[in-house]
């Protein structure tokens, strides 16, 4: 069954309204709560009066920051391969200093979620306005204001590399091709929001948090960390999430206030946040701004590549908020068989929600650059721009590839993925197109999965990764399944509890079926083995822990697009996608990932973008200001899969979760760039509305 | 994202909800399908001391044809004009524009009078009945007010409506025999508040431009629509964005969605 198209089991419940969300966890007597959030980017905290909202009807209680210091400090910052990360975690409640618009500085539990927003306005919040940080290079600049002082720079995270003779490379190059670039933030906007119940029982100090996170382990993780407790003095479920897209990785500081309030309540303590809380406080995506230069020769070969990158990271460091500027700054060399690379990453504090991993995390900003920089040196050396790629491309029989800045890719055929996309694309119609690569860090470290014969005959499988909508049921079912010779519907796969599901690492990097299926994979053919040994289809139970290498999937992406010189207006007309990702284990639900990747990728591309005035308030707080592309909007979008099995996994898969959202952005971009190079301009930076490129053509 | 508390009184009949905003005007707004009150409620924007649910007057709710007019209860769903066969054969042009309003969600609930006393200049209702010439009928304890487009709407989100005083009814007068109208919007993604409209009617002798989200109020422009009379049609396109109070790129999509719409209704006239 393994590569056939089954179709999800999951649908039925999250079709019919019978899923069961975090919102919808029945905890008897559980209190609401409500966040008492600043108002201001920078500030210092003078005075917080919370005496008015405790005698507030239906109140039972409100904490501050100072409430909550003997039980909980700082979620954990943290860390990125080879670099430095500033002692900067998110506080729990804020203390002394508020460092984004929207921190929560206060906790109130009610009797309701309405009577504890009634109560929060009542909090008196004394702030002394500090200037607000916005820009990430006026951050850096000599004598900015700082964020946290103790640091001494506004600089949260910081990695750098050179490798090859890229001193050489841009000296004797034909010409070096340089550019900045800028794309915006983003908001992850799931449909579920955030939310978590905490319940604690003295009786057993055990502390059970029930929240709607991408996984229970990581969260497991961060809540010993910021509350000094032992793992095991935590049950974390985590039900049926809808949606997180990289947003919901790192435990939420209110659903730590919560468990706070829950132990010293002695009551379950319940937080659904609204979609005004969502934008404010759930960590946004991307946020980069990137100097690069390109050295080629005359007959297009690419040299070396140079990267100054400089991420908006925001107020604090979420443990995942440092991790995409990295992945972006080791994949400079992108597909291309680039020898020397000069690159540096400096995370900035800015003082704005967080940035953390959102769908594509660091690898569509690495598409972008790399893949503009390659367009404008072909127009620069009036070489085509697919013929450029195709003399610089990484070549079939050269993998394992190790590239100049360390990682080593471990499967593909980039020249076929970009045969197969213009193959999709269609002959020239005479509307400008773009075409572009893209490389995708994906799996790694480690999952764990068990299977259980029972004596009926059925099979359970537990597994360490849990789903937030990707289908992980009925993939691991169906490959149970396979290698257990059962109809899928015998097998029912269990996920998202500390207390029942082995230990797992988490759901992101699209290492889901790569790392969690092969665990599965593999702990079915232990069963298997024990059938073939004793001879018999005897109940039995096999826990296995797969590791791997990372893995390296691929794709090549293009685009149509048409412009309205007049307006400014860009209708995309169609985006082509082709995404290797190893062996398709089951090709209908990876192309709904590659379809609903493309259309996020999309929306980033025509609407979308988080955007902070230079008082470091966000504009753009609902949706009223924020758009999310409906179904209305979509151009024709034709995808493909070429299938380099890797050779770290028994599936041979890689990851698909992200490759929509890596590529469109790139090829939309240079698409776009073509369409505007007869208008003289040379580039722009997404998103593309007609306000933007209106402005482009008629204001140079 | 709980509206901050506040009273609460659903009552039958105009005259009680008349009697109501009568003693409670300046602290009471008016809830009919909640579109645009109930968000505003809930970011704590607006903060009424009291609502005045008329959602059970059944009165309000109505699309009649008489005396050569059509004649719209305030209550009236959106959706129900868009269904409507009268509307769809004689008024073609209030079908297209609310067509353009929101998702069907919305249109489901959201009341023609309400979007009038929103008086939002970037919605469709307001634009496309300024259009149409229709004249709106306000009830208080007081008496009764009729009113034109420019005699209502303000300002932005401004109404001469005093604190006691209800729209009940919308009427607008036939199209001229031989007219062609047509309404286009642009909104970046289906469903958004557009960021720039037009409607148009034109026949032999008169004509209507009126651009949304242009300023304050719906902006009728007179200049554009003596073009249009003539024959004009590049011109009154050119006049009507040239009216507007919008920076360059707005007026770029101001001038392009009048261009469409008066080419389509040139293009339906008989």
């Amino acid at each position: 069954m393994i590569g056939q198209p089954l179709r999800r089991r999951e649908d039925e419940r999250f079709l019919t309204g019978a899923a069961r969300y975090v919102d919808d966890v029945d905890v008897p007597g559980a209190l609401h709560a409500a966040f008492v959030r600043s108002f201001e980017a920078h500030a210092r905290i003078r005075k917080i009066d919370a005496e008015p909202a405790r005698r507030a009807r239906g109140v039972v209680a409100v904490l501050t920051g100072a409430d909550v210091a003997d039980r909980a400090g700082r979620l954990p910052a943290g860390s990125i391969e080879d670099g430095v990360v500033a002692d900067a975690g998110h506080p729990v409640l804020a203390r002394d200093k508020v460092r984004y618009a929207g921190e929560a500085v206060a906790i109130v539990v009610a009797k309701s979620r309405a009577l504890a927003e009634d109560a929060a306005e009542l909090v008196e919040v004394d702030l002394e306005p500090l200037p607000a940080v916005v820009d990430v290079l006026a951050a850096l600049a000599d004598g900015a204001p700082l964020l946290h002082e103790q640091l001494g720079d506004n600089v949260l995270s910081r990695w750098s590399k050179r490798a090859g003779d890229a001193v050489g490379a841009f000296a004797r190059a034909h010409r070096v091709v340089s550019r900045s670039f800028s794309i915006p933030r983003l908001v992850a906007a799931p449909m579920e929001p955030r939310g978590a119940v905490a319940s604690y029982d003295a009786d057993r100090d055990l502390v059970t948090l029930w929240t709607s996170s991408q996984d229970p382990h990581r969260p497991l993780a961060q809540l010993s960390f910021a509350l000094g407790r032992p793992r095991d003095s935590f049950r974390i479920v985590v039900p049926d999430v809808g949606g997180a897209f990289g947003s919901k990785g790192a435990i939420p500081p209110e659903a730590v206030a919560a468990i706070v309030a829950a132990m010293e309540l002695g009551r379950p303590v319940r937080w659904t946040e609204d979609r005004l809380e969502n934008f404010l406080a759930a960590y946004q995506g991307r946020g980069l701004e990137a100097d690069l230069e390109l050295a080629v020769a005359a007959d297009g070969e690419l040299l070396a590549v140079r990267a100054r990158l400089y991420a908006d990271l925001g107020a604090y460091l979420f443990p995942t908020t440092a991790v995409p500027s990295h992945t972006t700054a080791m994949l400079m060399t992108g597909a291309y068989r680039i020898p020397a690379a000069d690159v540096e990453v400096v995370g900035v504090a800015t003082s704005k929600v967080p940035t953390g991993p959102y769908r594509g995390a660091g690898r569509p900003e690495a598409a972008y650059l790399v893949e503009r920089m390659v367009d404008l040196a072909a127009h620069e050396l009036g070489i085509d721009p697919v013929e450029l790629r195709r003399r610089n491309l990484i070549p079939r029989d050269a993998f394992p590839y190790e590239t100049p800045l360390g990682w080593v890719y471990d499967s593909g055929d980039y020249e076929r993925c970009l045969d197969r996309v213009l193959e999709l694309l269609g002959p020239e119609d005479g509307h400008a197109r773009g075409v572009a690569m893209y490389i995708e860090r994906c799996g790694g470290l480690w999952e764990s999965a068990s299977v259980e014969a029972l004596p009926d005959g059925k099979v359970i499988v537990r597994t360490g990764s849990s789903p937030h909508g990707q289908g992980h049921e009925t993939v691991f079912a169906q490959i149970a399944a396979t290698e257990l010779d059962l109809d899928p519907a015998e097998v029912e796969v269990r996920w998202g509890d500390t207390d029942e599901t082995p230990a797992g690492v988490g759901t992101f990097a699209s290492r889901s079926v790569a790392m969690g299926g092969s665990a599965v994979l593999e702990a079915a053919r232990a069963v298997k083995e024990h059938w073939r040994q004793t001879g018999a289809r005897t109940p039995f139970r096999a826990e296995v822990r797969f590791e791997s290498p990372l893995l390296f999937a691929a794709g090549a992406y293009a685009a149509v697009v048409e412009l309205d010189p007049a307006t400014g207006r860009l209708t995309v007309l169609r985006v082509a996608g082709v995404d290797d990702s190893g062996t398709i284990v089951n090709p209908l639900l990876a192309e709904g990932q590659v379809l609903g990747a493309i259309v996020q990728g999309l929306g980033e591309c025509l609407v979308e973008e988080a955007i902070h005035d230079e008082y470091g308030q966000l504009r753009t707080a609902s949706f009223a200001d924020y758009s999310l592309l409906t179904a209305a909007e979509l151009p024709d979008l034709v995808t493909a899969f070429v299938e380099t099995p890797s050779p770290h996994n028994p599936l041979g898969a890689k990851g698909i979760g992200e490759g929509g959202a890596i590529g469109t952005l790139a090829a939309i971009a240079n698409a776009v760039a073509a369409a505007l190079a007869p208008f003289g301009v040379r580039h722009l930076d997404p998103p593309y509305t007609e306000e933007r490129v209106w402005r482009a053509l008629h204001e140079r | 994202m709980k509206p901050a508390p506040f009273e609460y009184d659903a009552p039958d009949s105009i005259e009680e909800a008349l009697d109501l905003l009568a003693r409670h005007g300046d602290d009471a707004k008016v809830l009919a399908g909640g579109q645009s009150l109930v968000p505003l409620l809930n970011f704590r924007l607006a903060r009424p001391g009291r609502l005045v649910d008329i959602n059970r007057i059944g009165d309000l709710a109505y699309v009649e044809h008489s005396d050569g007019r059509l004649k719209l209860g305030a209550l009236t769903r959106t959706a129900a004009l868009e269904r409507s066969e009268l509307v769809a054969e004689q008024w073609p042009i209030l079908r297209e524009a609310v067509r353009y309003a929101g998702h069907p969600q919305i249109r489901s609930r959201g009341t023609v009078g309400g979007s009038v006393a929103h008086a939002d200049p970037a919605a469709e209702l307001p634009t496309v009945l300024t259009a149409l010439d229709a004249r709106f009928t306000v009830r208080s304890l007081r008496g009764v007010r009729r009113l034109a487009a420019d005699e209502l709407f303000a300002g932005f989100l401004t109404t001469t409506l005093a604190p006691d005083e209800l729209v009940v009814e919308i009427d607008l007068p036939s199209l001229p025999a031989g007219a062609g109208s047509a309404f286009v919007e642009y909104a970046r993604v289906h469903g958004d508040f557009a960021l720039a409209g037009a409607a148009v009617a034109v026949s032999p002798d008169r004509a209507a431009v009126v651009l949304l989200r242009a300023g304050p109020t719906p902006l009728r422009v007179a200049d554009a629509e003596r073009a249009l009379v003539e024959g004009a049609d590049e011109e009154a396109a050119r006049l009507a964005a040239a009216a507007a109070d919008v920076d360059g790129p707005r007026r770029a999509l101001l001038e392009d969605v009048a261009r469409r719409a008066i080419a389509l209704a040139r293009e339906r006239t008989a």
